[in-house]
């Protein structure tokens, strides 16, 4: 095995895996607040795709054509779009069934997710969209002195940075503001958080609209990187991104991009080493596995069961 | 209150039920596709093709003085959505004929339900073998088979690339992975072995890993098994991350979705497919790309091979003065027919005589042109 | 009136919003196409139903919410036992009326009305989520195919082997995820069902992977269905001296099935006030208090799981007889969303809504067929709508109350 392709592998991993966290930590945010799989986030992201395309094209229209700018107006623009479509489906969809049994809001989110599907394809055609290459190029690094070298692309080490700084600014907020201990004491005991004068409905929009505006970042990144989408990738990341999150420890947030990370280095990985056919196979086995060992996930607390 | 709603939707169930009343002046053929899903592109080709087809007909009078009414049919190129569909068309509608399926595992098991109601099937889109290898008498197709495409893609790659290494990429689906092993039989036949025979996922974008992998075993040709969503991303990441390898495909990514799936022209240029000759260069067929070009639609792809079966079923039921299936497809085995494309005759199997795959390539322009 | 349409219109101005650049800026290439119509259109579709569902709170207001109708939605026992005599025999007569497209969704509805029963003993009774449901239908489906092409088994030894083979997968996957609950419970499933599929879709030598397997259909016996018979064996028509109908085919398989589908709604209502279905509930309910109780939790379990799974393969099995054919892409995740979709919009662990949620799941979509942009917009919208109106389902279960007579 040659180091190069060993290294060129783990950026592989580590790139996707990242976008897998960003996505994951919707997943786990709703999970921990309100104890619900909320299946729609996939397509949440899907829609901010498409949301990074069309301010795209409208800042082009404009012939504004200063990359870091377009840029940042277009991050800020589907951000703030996204978390309002977060927000907005919360409201009609999952608040009036808060106290209902446990499955009714799963079944909701299997439902909203076909229906954003399918709003997107009838508004916006079944045709694959694509987004014009903002930035080219990419680094070049040699390993090894046989001329052997990895490339990481601009826009790829852009995934990595503003994730980590997402983490970060997000860490900070759940751990360092009323807002977040808001969260975290609402996730705690939904009852005793609103005794003690918390508005939880409130808090609860708050943590999908975080979740959407992760997904809006993991959507406007991911689709430069590729360069290319349809109505359709909601559903595949969205199943791997929550697969992560259960990875990881659904409810925990560095679980969430720990499990993206491990998701993303054991596909790549596999498919790079053993068999390309077979590594979503090998992604969930491991799973399994890990499952049965860490009941809870990675990073998961146990859940106490009190009589 | 409850009591009215409940008869209402009980008759809105028999009006459901009942077969539609039937003005005795049409001739109802289906016309079956992706119309959603991820390969609605082509449906819509289909249909486009389909539709122009029966209103110049109709408007040329119709056929023996009767009407041409199509009806649709989605099957989102789902198995199962397929034969439900089959039977929705031919027991509900009851066509006469049907111009359809796109992907091959859609029309293999659609074409179980069409022979066992007698009709006339004839798919424009379906490459795999085993579509007719089947021995089915009422199906034909106005597209070649995929073993002829995998020879001309073979003998392209060894003998005019001069390829050393060639891996061969599938998307595990019927057509893409037919294609692909076509593709590596006819290399096999040659003397050459794959360094690399592998599949992706359908609907994924990511395939970075696999590209390295393509670099490791230092592949110079890859030959692709697939459609334009996965195609696309697939030579992007070979091109970011420096792998200079041909990227060859079958008729799978023949329409302008792939140049936007790759990220731009600067991505797609340089990919070669196979594809039958160019429909829209065909003299016979100006008049239609030129009316379709007027509706706003670029007959790429399969538009035309739909339009030309619309014509070949009017033809057939023109001249046998019938819709049996049987009837139909006796005829079409000995009658050459004019079209659109040209003149097509078939042989016993319900493919074509003459098949006409030839190489194409992107351009940094985004759109395509045949290797000289 | 004025403060009437002001929450309409601020939802109608949010919805404008947000369906702005989704609806509004169509792409085309990289450039867009501006269609200023439908956002109005359909921030005029949120106003309207806004002020509708005021409307309705206001109208319902005074009545206050309607009295607890516990009493007077009873049924009456001899309409009840009229009911299950009557019911069955309609269900019986039905295929000698349907055309055959009709024919083929009724057995596709009862395949589900089959898988449903089978989710709510491991869901609805047991209280495990379970997002893999679809692999044991998966099951049962190749079992019939890939028995029939390497060992010649036809529809009637395939049928105890289908249900088996998921019983026994069932078993298998009911052991390391007894200790996990909830959700991490539903996502070892969900990863279990897609390791079924992709397996059966890559391992082409032994499945034929994408391209399925081709399914002979059942036989009576030893008559055949079809137009002509191997050789050896008369047709059925032939040896009634009837025309040929493909129609035979589907009455016959229906027939079979409905008989398979009776006998395990007869199964399961006896099993729910049976000690080992009590126990299921009981486990549902408190798992630390049934085994504290001397409950054994892994053989309750295990039994939900098992007998679920045996269902399940029961449906998968039928499902490969009436379709002819099978292929991985009928075994999707999608699919056991459905079926979860069915049992919960039926009520959990309510054996009659379940098989009215499942006829509808099945009979809606086709007859929106002839809205196919449409179709599964709808769908989607109604499961949301169902949900938001009654979050506990069709049919509410009730559990059998001891009631002390009052005198």
């Amino acid at each position: 095995m040659e180091p190069s392709i060993l290294a060129q592998q783990t950026v592989n991993g580590l790139v996707l895996g990242t976008s897998y966290g960003l996505i994951a930590i919707g997943y786990t945010m709703v999970y921990g607040i309100i104890g619900m799989i909320n299946f729609a986030h996939g397509e949440i992201y899907m829609v901010s795709a498409y949301l990074t395309a069309i301010f795209l094209a409208v800042l082009a229209s404009f012939g504004i054509t200063s990359v870091p700018f377009t840029l940042v107006v277009v991050l800020a623009a589907t951000i703030c779009v996204t978390a309002l479509h977060g927000w907005f489906l919360e409201r009609i969809a999952y608040r009036p069934l808060r106290n209902s049994t446990r499955l009714a809001p799963l079944i909701t989110a299997i439902g909203l997710s076909l229906v954003l599907q399918n709003y997107v394809r009838l508004s916006q055609g079944a045709r694959s969209q694509g987004i014009p290459t903002l930035l080219q190029g990419s680094f070049a690094i040699p390993i090894d002195s046989h001329g052997n070298l990895i490339r990481i692309t601009h826009v790829q080490t852009l995934i990595v940075i503003v994730a980590l700084l997402s983490m970060a600014v997000l860490t900070f907020i759940m751990h360092r503001t009323s807002l977040g201990r808001a969260c975290r004491a609402t996730e705690q005991d939904r009852i005793m958080a609103s005794l003690l004068g918390i508005d939880t409905d409130r808090v609860i929009a708050i943590v999908f609209i975080i979740g959407a505006a992760m997904a809006a970042i993991a959507g406007v990144l991911v689709s430069l990187n590729y360069g290319s989408f349809d109505f359709h990738i909601g559903f595949v990341t969205g199943i791997k991104a929550f697969t992560a999150a259960v990875l990881g420890g659904i409810g925990s947030l560095p679980g969430a991009m720990l499990g993206g990370l491990i998701l993303g280095l054991a596909e790549s990985f596999f498919a790079g080493f053993v068999n390309s056919d077979y590594k979503d196979v090998f992604a969930f086995s491991l799973l399994v596995l890990i499952l049965i060992f860490r009941p809870s996930g990675l990073l998961g607390q146990p859940q106490i069961t009190k009589v | 209150m409850k009591k009215t709603s409940f008869y209402g939707m009980v008759l809105a169930l028999i009006a459901l039920l009942a077969p539609p009343a039937m003005a005795e002046e049409t001739i109802p053929i289906g016309v079956a596709g992706p119309l959603t899903g991820a390969y609605a592109a082509f449906g819509e080709q289909l249909w486009r093709g389909a539709e122009q087809a029966a209103k110049d007909i109709n408007a040329a009078g119709g056929v023996n003085g009767k009407k041409i009414e199509l009806f649709k049919g989605d099957d989102a190129c789902e198995p199962k959505q397929a034969r439900a569909v089959a039977s929705q068309l031919t027991d509900r509608h009851g066509v006469k004929a049907v111009i359809g399926h796109f992907c091959s595992s859609s029309t293999i098991p659609a074409s179980d339900v069409y022979a066992e109601a007698g009709i006339l099937h004839i798919t424009p889109a379906s490459t795999n073998p085993m579509v007719t290898e089947r021995r089915i008498t009422t199906l034909f197709r106005t597209c070649g088979r995929d073993n002829q495409q995998g020879s001309v893609g073979a003998d392209f790659v060894v003998n005019k690339l001069k390829a050393k290494a060639i891996a061969v990429i599938h998307d595990k689906d019927t057509y893409g992975q037919g294609l692909a092993d076509s593709m590596r039989a006819e290399l096999h036949r040659m003397g050459k072995k794959e360094v690399l025979y592998e599949g992706l996922t359908r609907g994924e974008k990511d395939f970075n890993a696999l590209v390295t992998k393509l670099k490791s075993v230092n592949a110079d040709a890859v030959y692709f098994g697939g459609l334009h969503n996965e195609a696309g991303p697939l030579v992007r990441q070979m091109k970011e991350q420096g792998l200079k390898a041909t990227l060859i495909s079958g008729d799978g990514i023949v329409s302008e979705e792939f140049v936007v799936a790759a990220g731009g022209p600067t991505f797609a240029e340089g990919v070669h497919m196979t594809f039958g000759r160019d429909p829209r260069k065909i003299k016979e067929g100006q008049e239609v790309v030129e009316q379709l070009r007027k509706t706003g639609y670029e007959p790429e792809g399969y538009t035309l091979y739909a339009y030309a079966t619309m014509q070949i079923i009017a033809a057939a039921i023109t001249a046998t003065r019938s819709t049996d299936g049987a009837t139909l497809a006796k005829w079409l085995h000995t009658n050459d027919v004019p079209t659109v494309m040209g003149s097509k005759g078939w042989d016993a199997k319900g493919d074509l005589k003459v098949s006409d795959y030839v190489m194409y390539r992107w351009n940094a322009k985004g759109s395509y042109a045949e290797v000289p | 009136m004025g403060a009437f349409f002001i929450q309409p219109l601020i939802t109608a101005a949010l919805v404008l919003v947000l369906t702005a650049p989704i609806s509004g800026l169509v792409l085309d290439g990289y450039r867009f196409d501006l269609h200023w119509q439908p956002p109005l259109w359909l921030a005029l579709a949120a106003f309207f139903i806004h002020v509708g569902l005021i409307l309705i709170r206001r109208l319902l207001r005074p009545g206050q919410k309607a009295p607890p109708q516990q009493n007077s939605r009873q049924i009456h026992p001899t309409v009840l036992r009229t009911a299950t005599i009557l019911l069955p025999l309609l269900g019986l007569l039905l295929p000698f009326f349907l055309g055959k497209y009709w024919l083929t969704v009724a057995i596709l509805a009862l395949i589900y009305v089959l898988l449903a029963l089978g989710l709510n003993i491991v869901v609805g009774l047991a209280g495990m989520l379970d997002l893999g449901f679809v692999a044991f239908y998966a099951v049962g489906a190749y079992g019939y195919a890939l028995g029939q092409e390497y060992l010649g088994l036809g529809f009637w030894a395939a049928l105890p082997l289908g249900a088996s083979l998921a019983a026994g997968l069932g078993m298998i996957l009911g052991f390391p995820v007894l200790r996990m609950h909830g959700d991490y419970l539903a996502i070892v499933t969900l990863g279990f069902g897609e390791i079924i599929r992709l397996i059966l879709n890559n391992w082409v030598s032994f499945t034929g992977g994408p391209n399925g397997m081709r399914v002979d259909s059942p036989t009576l016996l030893g008559l055949e269905f079809s137009r002509r018979a191997k050789e050896g064996n008369v047709p059925f028509h032939e040896f009634l001296g009837i025309d040929y109908s493909s129609n035979h085919r589907h009455i016959f398989i229906y027939l079979i099935l409905f008989l398979v589908v009776l006998a395990t709604l007869s199964l399961v209502t006896r099993l729910k006030h049976m000690p080992l279905g009590r126990s299921w509930e009981a486990l549902r309910e408190d798992e630390i208090a049934c085994r504290s109780l001397g409950i054994n939790h892994v053989t309750v379990k295990l039994s939900a799981f098992a007998l679920g799974a045996m269902i399940g393969g029961i449906g998968g099995v039928f499902f490969a007889a009436s379709q002819g054919f099978v292929n991985p892409t009928s075994f999707t995740f999608f699919e056991s969303a459905l079926i979860l979709a069915i049992v919960v919009l039926g009520g959990l662990g309510s054996i009659p809504g379940v098989i009215i949620a499942a006829i509808v799941i099945t009979v809606l979509p086709e007859l929106l067929r002839d809205f196919s942009d449409y179709r599964v917009l709808v769908f989607g919208l109604a499961m949301v709508c169902m949900m938001i109106w009654r979050p506990k389902g069709l049919v509410q279960n009730r559990r059998p109350v001891f009631q002390r007579r009052s005198a």
